[in-house]
Parts: structure tokens; C-alpha cells; sequence
């Protein structure tokens, strides 16, 4: 089965994918920072025993990975695959994960806190994603009794999540935004509302690919469904800002923007070693370019895919293992393989 | 372990008495220590022993043998897992659900700052939707016929204290509300 983000279909978009994140603990419980490993590794066995049936539920098969045997390559790739966050990955302490085959769904247990669960998706679908994992929520919750305060709500290891522990989260690609002046005072006005936009991939300060996430900061005093109603509004702004930026390119500098776009695509095609960076740069602007119709590849692909899969951990897992002394040769080897030819 | 005096800081003193063949055992905090009779031991306690400085500031208490604010916050423990206030304040993350009810007057502050709000308004798990039905149900009805109740008694204490004009203020919102709860029947 294709991992979501494989998907060939609905990846032409601003939309990258959009992220609904739950946090729940149990009753009577101390929260995992407070429990020895030995009662950490019982807990999450209890919570994988009691959830076994949620393949039934959501319709495709679970692989319960135990995080602190598993390979830190591993785990980092996961992590840059979104299906487990960074205090998952940095590892030792999370006990397991729940990940559904298609990783659309996946439920840290035992991690910072005795649930995270978490549902994805390539598309813009933030309430479809809500109602979701509020069905998942309510099947954990007919199994254990969660950790509710009148005042506070759903009680979390980390003031930040308390209330409705809920993180939604939609991913756009802005290329054109990002690059402009405006940008770090747009991202100011909306952080006043309540919602951060983070670059996804990158280093330090700077963005590699374009990539933003979207997401609340606040977590309580406000209903689930207002929570996402806010980050679908500053997301659509965003998109609709990125979109008339690129129309109105695309109008006046036409030669210019397709320059770019198969210039990046002649690198991405030809090139023996390529680094992080440079290949998320020029994939951007290949994505980009297939958004307006300017490339027309032989057969669909998911760029965001190649985005996702070059990133260093998930390379590795890919390669075979002669090959993995030289990343930058591999990733350029691996783009070619998976980059189809121009119609 | 918690002062088995105050039970609300951290005991750091265990004091031990033999009397008359019958050991007892105390386990306090500096604070209460200081507040017991413990006989010419006492003199540990008293600031101008030179002994008793030491200790003092081996305990935490002030040299002055006043507590600060801030000392007292921090020693707040959550009897459940033991957090502290001060590991709170120091990593921003609680050890166990108990401690929202432990530290709630203390950092309901804080929360407010982080979180814009200090009060939940979103899903609530099944077992306490049961519990809070009859709230969430509370129709239009009930809540009019609570006003007016309210309304009632503010009247009878608006006329008890000859304040008239609030009276016949009250009196006037009784009868909108009666004559909404009329149409709403």
C-alpha cells in the first residue's frame, strides 16, 4: 500500500497536507516523564493491548513499532515523515507507536505524554480529519478513562497542549510568498491571531523547499471546531496570496519564471551529487512549475514525495548500504531514478 | 515525603525522640520544625546560635528566620508524583494530572499568558459528558426560570435595604423575562 504522502492524485496543489493532532492522557497516572522505563514500557503495552482492534476501525492493518529498539535512522525517518514528532524521535523515553499501513494515522504511546494521536492527509481537509480523530479519540476513550479537569480540560504534560490538546496543522507550499519582502511581516500579523507558520524543512533560520506549516498555538478557552476554522482561514489566505503572486508573475515574467522552472528541472534530471538543500530548492521549483501546467511529466508523480524521501534519514532507509557513503551522489541518483521525462 | 505538619512542603527534618523507652518519629519541614518544642534542641533553630545559622541555610530558611514568598511557592509539592512548584516553573511541564489541582492558584496566572483563557470550552470525554448532560441540556426554559430566580431574590434584597429604583429596575426585567418564558412555552 502507497504511504499518503505517495499519493500521486491531489498533489498539484498550494495544499500540501493538513494535520490534526490530539493529545490525551490517562487517569491516575503519572505522566511519562515521572515513570521508569519498566512502567513506561508496561504502560505502552497496556494502551497497544487495549487499542489492538483499531485496524478494524480504520479499516487498514497497524505495525506497533517499539521506539526504544528501534534503529535512530529509523526513527529520524519517521520523523521527517511527520509520523512521529521530535521528542519521538530523540527516542529513548517514547515507548512505541501505532502507525496505520498508509501512516494517515499513527498514536505515540507513552511518549511526553500517554497519547498522541494524529491524523493525516495529502489534501485540505482539516474538519474531515477532525471528525476522525474524534472517533478514534472516543474508541481510546471507551477504553480508558482520560486524565479531565472541569476548569482545564484534557490535562497534558505541558501547559502548551492543555484544554483540547488539539494541533491542527495544514502544510502549503509558498514559493513565491516566502521568497517576497513581505513575508516575515505577514507571518507577525498572523502569529497576533493565534496561529504559527513554520518552515518545514530547513536549517536554522532558513527554509529549504518552500514548505509552511500552519498551525494554532492556543489550546484552550476555544472550541475544537473554532480552533480549525481559524487555521483554515489564515491557510486559505495564504494560499489565495501565493496564488495571485504566481498568476501575476506568471503575466509579466513569464520567460523569466520558466527559465527557472526548467533550469531546476535540467539540474534535478543531470546532476551526479545533489545536497539537501539544492535539491529541495530546485524540486520546489518543479513543483511550482507542474501547479501552473508549465512541465508536463510522462507519468504523474509526487514531487512532494521526492521532497519527503531525499531528506538524509529516509534517503538511507532507501539505498542499499554500499551506497551510503556518499549521500549527495545517492540522492541525485535516487531524484533520476524517480523524476519522469517531460511530455 | 511531605511534612506530616503542614502536608504541603517537602519534609527535610526527621527528628527522633526517646522518651521514657517509646521512640517517636517526626518527619518535618524547616518551616514547622522551627514552630515545634524539640527542649534545648530548640536552640539548632535559633538564629543567633552560630550552629543554628548553618543549619539554617543548609534547611533554607532565611538568616533573618523569615521565609520569602517565593521560598514558600517553590516548596509546594504535588503529594501524587512529588513535582515540585520549582520543577515546574523550571521546565514548564507537570508530572502527573493531580498536579493542575496541587498548583492551580499558583499558576493559573501563568496559564492564562500562555493560553489567551484558563477555562476549557471544547470536547469533553464520554464518561464526564454524561456527568455534565444535564448542564449541556440546560434549555432556554431552565435558564430563564434561573434568571428570574436570581432576579427574585435581588428584588426582595433591593427592597429589604429601601433601594427602590433598583427594585422596580429588577421588577421590570422579572416581567420580560416571564413574558419571554410565556412565548417560549
Amino acid at each position: 500500500m502507497l504511504k499518503w504522502y505517495q499519493e500521486t492524485e491531489n498533489q498539484h496543489d498550494v495544499f500540501v497536507a493538513s494535520r490534526i493532532r490530539l493529545v490525551r492522557n490517562l487517569e491516575h497516572y503519572p505522566f511519562p516523564v515521572k515513570l521508569s522505563d519498566e512502567s513506561r514500557k508496561e504502560l505502552a503495552k497496556k494502551l497497544a493491548e487495549g487499542l489492538k482492534d483499531i485496524g478494524s476501525l480504520c479499516g487498514q492493518s497497524f505495525r506497533n513499532i517499539s521506539l526504544s529498539s528501534t534503529e535512530e535512522t529509523e526513527r529520524e525517518a519517521l520523523r521527517e515523515r511527520r509520523a512521529l514528532n521530535g521528542a519521538g524521535a530523540e527516542g529513548a523515553g517514547t515507548a512505541s507507536l501505532l502507525l496505520s499501513e498508509d501512516e494517515t494515522v499513527g498514536i505515540t504511546l507513552a511518549g511526553e505524554d500517554h497519547l498522541r494521536l494524529q491524523c493525516m492527509s495529502g489534501q485540505a481537509e482539516l474538519s474531515k480529519l477532525w471528525e476522525e480523530a474524534n472517533r478514534l479519540d472516543d474508541y481510546i476513550n471507551e477504553r480508558f478513562d482520560y486524565a479531565f479537569h472541569e476548569k482545564y480540560g484534557y490535562l497534558t504534560a505541558y501547559p502548551t497542549n492543555v484544554g483540547t490538546g488539539l494541533r491542527a496543522a495544514v502544510t502549503l507550499h509558498l514559493p513565491m510568498l516566502s521568497a517576497g519582502k513581505r513575508f516575515g511581516k505577514l507571518v507577525a500579523e498572523i502569529g497576533r491571531f493565534g496561529v504559527a507558520v513554520r518552515g518545514v524543512y530547513g536549517d536554522g533560520n532558513e527554509n529549504y523547499g518552500g514548505l509552511y506549516e500552519i498551525s494554532n498555538q492556543k489550546t484552550l478557552g476555544v472550541t475544537e471546531e473554532e480552533v480549525i476554522s481559524l487555521v483554515k482561514q489564515m491557510a486559505d489566505r495564504l494560499a489565495a496570496s501565493e496564488r495571485k503572486m504566481k498568476s501575476v508573475t506568471l503575466k509579466n515574467h513569464r520567460t523569466d519564471m520558466e527559465d527557472e522552472i526548467f533550469k531546476s528541472y535540467g539540474v534535478l534530471r543531470y546532476a551526479k551529487k545533489l545536497t539537501v538543500k539544492e535539491a529541495m530548492t530546485y524540486l520546489s521549483q518543479v513543483r511550482a512549475g507542474e501547479m501552473e501546467g508549465l512541465l508536463q511529466f510522462q507519468n504523474p508523480v509526487s514531487i512532494y514525495r521526492l521532497m519527503v524521501e531525499i531528506q538524509p534519514a529516509n534517503l538511507r532507509m532507501n539505498i542499499p548500504a554500499e551506497e551510503q557513503n556518499d549521500l549527495k551522489q545517492a540522492r541525485a541518483a535516487y531524484i533520476r531514478s524517480m523524476l519522469p521525462e517531460l511530455v | 515525603m511531605l511534612c506530616e505538619k503542614c502536608k504541603v512542603r517537602e519534609a527535610n527534618i526527621r527528628y527522633t525522640e526517646v522518651v521514657g523507652g517509646v521512640k517517636t518519629e517526626y518527619n518535618l519541614c524547616s518551616h514547622c520544625a522551627r514552630e515545634m518544642d524539640f527542649g534545648h534542641y530548640s536552640a539548632v533553630f535559633d538564629t543567633d546560635y552560630p550552629i543554628g545559622k548553618l543549619l539554617a541555610d543548609l534547611f533554607g530558611l532565611d538568616v533573618d528566620g523569615q521565609e520569602s514568598d517565593e521560598f514558600d511557592l517553590n516548596q509546594v509539592v504535588c503529594p501524587t508524583c512529588h513535582t515540585a512548584y520549582s520543577d515546574f516553573v523550571k521546565d514548564s511541564r507537570f508530572g502527573c494530572p493531580d498536579c493542575y489541582r496541587v498548583f492551580d492558584l499558583l499558576m493559573s496566572e501563568n496559564i492564562k499568558k500562555v493560553q489567551g483563557n484558563d477555562t476549557h470550552t471544547g470536547k469533553k470525554p464520554l464518561h464526564n459528558q454524561e456527568e455534565g448532560q444535564p448542564r449541556k441540556e440546560e434549555d432556554e426554559e431552565t435558564k430563564l426560570l434561573k434568571s428570574i430566580e436570581l432576579l427574585d431574590s435581588r428584588l426582595k434584597e433591593a427592597v429589604q435595604e429601601e433601594e427602590y429604583e433598583a427594585a422596580a429596575r429588577y421588577r421590570d426585567e422579572i416581567r420580560e423575562l416571564k413574558e419571554r418564558l410565556r412565548e417560549h412555552a
